[in-house]
């Protein structure tokens, strides 16, 4: 055999992973490829459980857009998913400094409390939730939204940021106040940007969470104008009595890219920050 | 240590501690109320019930079955997607051509909110106008149609699938982490001492993706155990009840019977189960750790 | 430029804050049930209408998907935060008049109002003489059946009875393919009441006269059996437990079931979806003693007891239930029309479709006034999925749920 037609180790280590992942790859793009076939297809077709439409029409994205009013519940998403992102993060951050730098009384109880608060899904507490919401004046007002979300993601933030930063060595803040910089100053200059990628990681898992979240918009939303893409997408098919499937799918595939650009472009931090932070 | 106010540790925790605790604990409260108290189908309370209504759901016979399957569910969602996830995380964590795809690809469903995937699933299983059915088909795996949905003895593995795959993304990238925090000097040290693949893989990786494991198992089994979406937008727990989990169940109670004092007491009920369940665990991965 | 939307996100939810906290005088919201992508914009439309002829009144319509509309109004009064006025199922109703929620009409309504109702559909809103709710939507069913099928099969005419039904079914099927005889629906809301169409055109009560269940009976166990030996022989579509109403329907539009029953707003959509379809509506096919019966349902708008604003509120009422408005309502959404002037207007007078569901009207059954019906109907609809999966015999599955239901009964007394 000539050297030359030789795979390199890279390349067949390449052929052998995706053929390791293919089943998986198969069935994570199945429903993508379901979404995307039923919204190109001609309304008059839809029924028709073909892979191959008789034609494209890429136009449905444009009705879709309209008759569903995708742009306010885009705006709505991004609104809600970047500030309640924001605050848990801005909340989290201290408090994972502390949990992870200092010693005090009570910090053990602190992190149980965390911990229990991961176990109330929004379901369960749902009637609770929105007679606060409405003991606060709040209603149909997506800030109530932002506010639940943010809070229900501290738990994780925490937890999160808290195993980063103690792998992020003291000896590069201790140097820092041996030039004369202040605990606070130390921490804004050496020791944050130092943790910038659990950060990342951090606010990466906030985001999808308040991206994808359903149960808490739909009872605390009730206007059109303040609907969240869930809900909106999910109020095309619940009930009404016919359903415009390749409006849904098209809305679905539309409302998924924007994450996806996200996990793109991020993803180097995704994993990154996740390492070395020990889970214990 | 020159310690200012901003340093004090319970000013740093002050602002995140009182958010959750506001935002979470005061409904609890409200919930134990609603669980004790007589209520009519709109959450007015009409007086004290003590605790009659735990004791209906308790003698339910609906609960007991629900509970065994939510046990089931969780069990096989936690399981499938931890023993897939372990070979997937290790193959996306090796060199290979279009990797970076290959990770986005996997994490493509946490792309897309739970309650779409669902739906989308639905209208993928469709008996009829589903394109399951007519992949599998095309493939020549079936020649006719599966009624996927029309009983449980396929709804409910069709179920478990749809929630293994959807709950892959997190647990990927959780040991996507861990794998990237063990040190390579290990593994060439246990080359040099001659070790295989499979031992490197079971005295190295394993062991030190412990913790790791154990994270994806707790909160993957909090995930799931409080998933709604997936069994609700399929089958709403039918046909007969014989997809109902404790969620949907819950469901059922609170909303379309207007039963919320037995919903609320099924709540808390559901949430001192999981929290059991973590004391447990955690408990007992300690022990192992130790060991 | 960029941030523009984040800036607008800002103002927009303190304007909010600011109306929450000093709602003017005239401020009516609305919960709405969307029953299409037309519901929205017809109930936006119509109050603007309203704000402009009525200046300083503010009409705020929120739209709630049907499958969550139970779960939105329970949290919002069970918070206190519920609207004015809201769309509820008529056979909730009973709740809300037990409990106190809803306000009753009757000091607002003048006997020209009262006038423009069909009584059928108004009566189910009449509650201890009292009128509780307005019925918004009101339909029934009826037969469809697909007349190329019939043609190919060589049936002339559409069924009369079940008997007939069957044999139509069987000579469908002959044809072979991929077509189905009869659709049956055997999933999620109104499962029951598919099973009830045979059981009522067997003479049976959903509720006897001592007031308890009454599926434990013959006419019960015939209307189960003639369903299952549908479902045996296989002239039914196969799975039927997976398909819910849409499924049905959707078969039906794609001509590949002969016949289904279900409600006038099928044919609206087959204008649309599938035009060239040629079907025909008929009668629920009679039982042995020449029974039948159609499923009656309405949909009521209801005025909640601590509405801030009846005057205000009612006023609005009043301009819905004007006959232009209901009109277009009624067109738009496919229902039957709930005014005796609006059933003259030509969309409806001279539609061959709707006479077959008008014409019957008088056999219309609506479900029964009891509290916890929508328990019952669960516990009757797990029944029957039980006995179409084969997983129970007949007569002790409904027996059982009987029992079960007489429990619920005696339980809500």
């Amino acid at each position: 055999m000539k050297p030359g037609r030789r795979m390199s180790p890279k390349a067949r280590r390449t052929i052998l992973c995706w053929l390791v992942l293919s089943p998986l790859v198969v069935a994570v793009l199945f429903p993508f490829a379901v979404m995307f076939i039923t919204a190109i297809k001609p309304p008059t077709e839809v029924l028709r459980p073909t892979w191959w439409p008789s034609e494209v029409r890429l136009e449905n994205f444009v009705t879709m857009w309209k008759a569903t009013n995708f742009g306010t519940a885009l705006m709505n998403s991004i609104y809600v998913a970047v500030l309640s992102t924001l605050i848990s993060l801005i909340v989290s951050i201290p408090a994972a400094y502390a949990m992870s730098r200092l010693r005090f009384t009570g910090r053990g109880y602190f992190q149980q409390f965390l911990l229990v608060s991961q176990m109330l899904s929004p379901i369960v507490l749902v009637i609770g939730l929105f007679r606060l919401v409405v003991a606060l004046k709040l209603l149909d007002n997506v800030n109530s939204v932002v506010a639940v979300y943010a809070a229900f993601n501290i738990a994780f933030s925490v937890w999160m940021l808290q195993s980063y930063f103690s792998t992020i060595p003291r000896d590069l803040e201790e140097a820092a106040w041996m030039e004369g910089a202040s605990s606070w100053q130390a921490l804004v200059r050496v020791f944050l940007p130092l943790a910038l990628p659990a950060m990342v990681v951090t606010a990466i898992f906030s985001f999808i969470n308040a991206w994808n979240e359903f149960v808490i918009a739909l009872t605390m939303l009730r206007r059109q104008e303040s609907y969240t893409l869930p809900i909106q997408v999910f109020s095309l098919v619940a009930g009404r009595y016919t359903v415009e499937w390749h409006h849904v799918m098209a809305a679905a595939f539309v409302a998924t890219i924007p994450v996806a650009v996200v996990f793109a472009w991020l993803q180097r931090y995704l994993v990154r920050g996740l390492a070395l932070g020990a889970v214990k | 240590m020159n310690r200012s106010f901003l340093t004090n540790p319970y000013v740093l925790v002050a602002p995140g501690f009182f958010l959750a605790a506001f935002i979470i604990l005061w409904p609890l409260l409200q919930l134990g109320q609603i669980s004790l108290s007589e209520v009519n189908r709109f959450g007015q309370l009409k007086g004290f019930a003590g605790l009659e209504n735990y004791v209906a759901v308790f003698t339910d016979p609906q609960f007991l079955s629900a509970l065994a399957r939510t046990g089931i569910w969780t069990f096989g969602i936690v399981a499938g997607t931890i023993i897939l996830s372990v070979p997937v995380a290790l193959v996306l964590n090796e060199d290979f051509y279009g990797r970076g795809l290959a990770r986005i690809i996997v994490m493509l469903p946490w792309a897309v909110s739970l309650t779409m995937t669902a739906i989308v699933w639905r209208w993928a299983l469709n008996g009829e106008s589903g394109m399951l059915n007519s992949a599998l088909r095309g493939l020549g795996l079936i020649d006719q149609n599966v009624q996927w949905l029309a009983q449980a003895a396929t709804a409910f593995p069709v179920q478990i699938v749809i929630g293994i795959l959807v709950s892959i993304p997190f647990t990927v990238t959780i040991f996507l982490g861990g794998l990237s925090s063990i040190p390579d000097d290990l593994y060439e040290a246990a080359k040099l001492e001659g070790a295989s693949n499979w031992q490197m893989f079971s005295r190295i990786t394993l062991p030190l993706l412990g913790p790791f494991l154990n994270i994806a198992v707790v909160m993957n089994t909090i995930n799931v155990f409080n998933s709604f979406p997936i069994i609700w937008a399929t089958t709403q727990g039918g046909p007969a009840n014989s997809t109902d989990i404790l969620v949907t169940y819950l469901y059922k109670l609170g909303f379309n019977f207007g039963k919320l004092g037995e919903a609320s007491a099924l709540s808390l009920m559901m949430f001192a189960l999981l929290l059991l369940f973590t004391i447990i665990y955690v408990r007992l991965a300690m022990r192992g750790e130790r060991a | 430029m960029s941030f523009n939307w984040l800036k607008t996100a800002f103002v927009g939810s303190v304007a909010a804050i600011a109306l929450a906290g000093n709602a003017y005088a005239d401020t009516v919201r609305v919960t709405v049930a969307e029953y299409s992508s037309k519901t929205g914009p017809y109930f936006e439309k119509v109050a603007s209408e309203f704000e402009a002829a009525n200046p300083g009144s503010d009409i705020q319509i929120e739209v709630v998907p049907w499958d969550v509309l139970q779960q939105k109004l329970t949290t919002d009064i069970s918070g206190g935060a519920n609207a004015d006025l809201a769309i509820i199922g008529t056979r909730w109703l009973i709740d809300y008049v037990q409990q106190g929620v809803a306000a009753p009409l009757d000091e607002y309504m003048n006997d020209e109002f009262k006038g423009r109702f069909i009584e059928t559909f108004l009566s189910p809103s009449v509650m201890d003489g009292k009128t509780y709710g307005l019925p918004i939507a009101a339909s029934a069913r009826a037969m469809y059946y697909n007349k190329e099928l019939f043609e190919k099969a060589g049936i002339t005419q559409p069924p009369a009875n079940w008997d007939e039904l069957k044999a139509a079914a069987q000579k469908i099927k002959a044809l072979g393919g991929d077509v189905y005889g009869f659709g049956l629906q055997g999933k999620e809301i109104e499962t029951d009441v598919y099973f009830y169409y045979a059981f009522w055109s067997q003479g049976g009560n959903l509720i006897d006269k001592d007031g308890t269940s009454g599926l434990d009976s013959e006419a019960a166990y015939k209307a189960a059996e003639l369903y299952k030996s549908l479902i045996d022989e296989g002239l039914t579509e196969p799975g039927v437990t997976s398909l819910n109403r849409e499924d049905v329907q959707n078969l039906f539009k794609q001509g590949r079931v002969g016949m289904m029953i279900t409600a006038p707003f099928l044919a609206a959509q087959i204008k649309e979806e599938a035009p060239n379809l040629k079907y025909g509506v008929a009668a629920i096919p009679a039982g042995p003693n020449g029974d039948r019966g159609t499923y009656g349902v309405t949909d009521s708008i209801i005025m909640f007891e601590n509405s801030q604003n009846k005057e205000t509120a009612w006023k609005f009422l009043d301009y819905l239930f004007t006959t232009d408005k209901r009109e277009e309502f009624t067109a738009g959404e496919g229902f039957l029309p709930v005014n005796k002037e609006e059933a003259t207007r030509p969309v409806f007078a001279e539609n061959a479709d709707l006479k077959a569901f008008t014409d019957l009207l008088p056999n219309a059954r609506f479900a029964p006034v009891i509290p916890g019906w929508e328990e019952i109907a669960a516990v009757t609809s797990n029944a029957i999925q039980k006995i179409y999966l084969g997983q129970g015999e007949i007569k002790p599955t409904l027996d059982a749920a009987a029992a079960e239901i007489d429990g619920i009964i005696a339980k809500n007394k």
